[in-house]
């Protein structure tokens, strides 16, 4: 039986914290050739210094949101050894994902991917994809109402 | 270069993404219902933001100032070829409401996740959503130990309207997690289409 200061800290006590404060730079390892040896990058390196790709914030980012679909327009090119991130999408974008999936996979912060992702969207390497079949709000409503109660 | 195209653009069916966002108070158990339902282990991402000076100072290119890292988790449910549906946890701190707009932004509706034993956390969901129109059900999340209130009790505390649906949940279970769920699109049905309240 657990005491209520403890309920308090539920989440740590139960498995990742819901919530994790960490210092500045943002987890890049999984590029890196060398296991375990942290990059430390500024956001700005990751996104080529581009500003536009660089907002960490704000829905106006060029229309690419966190549930945009895109998917890879090209393979992974020689160029891409000093862009590990870019490269790390595209391996991760060659069926239709969502930037907030492909902020997951690649281990970067979302608001950095979603900039990488404008950019490539504009350089020709993803290609944005809307949905086969677009539905309106209410159908999508009741689908997901049926779906729901079919778990 | 070479075009990849035939390799990757996709033959098959693109389904629309949409999202619920399950909001509440820090350890109210968001984490764990997202689980719950999930047909994925949650995934999480994060978002970085420079603290001192959002909302305040333009932050392009000032990035020695102090930034903090915040965990946005997300499971996912393929609802059929069309649709797959997105549920987010909230950051459960205050301060990280910034994320917000942007989760809210398009999403189905919102659970309001509240743990008896700290209503008070969850007032700030209950506002955010209520002031946004975002339609939303609060769940009672059962925590061993705590007191059962009634749904009128935590209706007056919390001081939603009577449209707004209260239900009790277990966040640990998937069936309830479900009904919750299940609860808050009906909801959002209702509330869109006056045909089908009655």
């Amino acid at each position: 039986m657990r005491t209520d200061g403890v309920h308090g800290h539920e989440a740590a006590a139960d498995g990742p914290p819901e919530e994790t404060l960490r210092d500045p730079v943002p987890n890049t390892r999984r590029h890196d050739g060398e296991p375990g040896e942290e990059r430390f990058l500024r956001p700005f390196a990751v996104t080529a210094g581009d500003p536009g790709a660089h907002a960490v914030l704000g829905p106006e980012h060029a229309g690419v949101d966190m549930l945009s679909l895109v998917v890879a327009a090209r393979v992974p090119g020689r160029h891409e050894w000093l862009r590990p991130e870019r490269e790390a999408i595209l391996d991760h974008a060659l069926r239709a994902r969502t930037v907030v999936e492909l902020a997951a996979e690649v281990g970067l912060p979302v608001g950095q991917v979603r900039g990488i992702v404008a950019a490539m969207i504009a350089d020709g390497s993803l290609q944005r994809c809307g949905p086969s079949r677009p539905l309106g709000r209410q159908d999508i409503l009741h689908a997901v109402l049926a779906g729901l109660c079919s778990l | 270069m070479a075009s990849a195209d035939s390799e990757t653009r996709p033959q098959e069916a693109i389904p629309q993404a949409v999202k619920i966002i399950i909001a509440g108070g820090f350890g109210a158990g968001k984490t764990t219902l997202v689980a719950s339902v999930s047909e994925i282990t949650p995934l999480s991402t994060e978002e970085v933001m420079t603290e001192a000076s959002y909302g305040v100072d333009d932050i392009g290119g000032v990035e020695h100032k102090t930034t903090t890292t915040v965990a946005l988790d997300f499971g996912r449910i393929t609802i059929n070829h069309d649709i797959v549906l997105y549920l987010f946890g909230t950051p459960g701190q205050n301060r990280f409401w910034f994320m917000w707009d942007e989760l809210a932004e398009g999403a189905l509706g919102a659970v309001v996740l509240a743990d008896t034993r700290r209503l008070d956390t969850c007032f700030h969901a209950v506002d955010f959503f209520e002031r946004r129109g975002v339609p939303f059900v609060v769940a009672v999340n059962r925590f061993e130990g705590s007191t059962v209130y009634r749904e009128e009790e935590v209706r007056e505390a919390l001081d939603v309207s009577a449209e707004v649906p209260i239900v009790l949940a277990d966040a640990r279970e998937r069936e309830s997690c479900k009904e919750v769920l299940v609860e808050l699109v009906t909801h959002v049905i209702r509330g869109r289409d006056p045909v089908m309240s009655g």
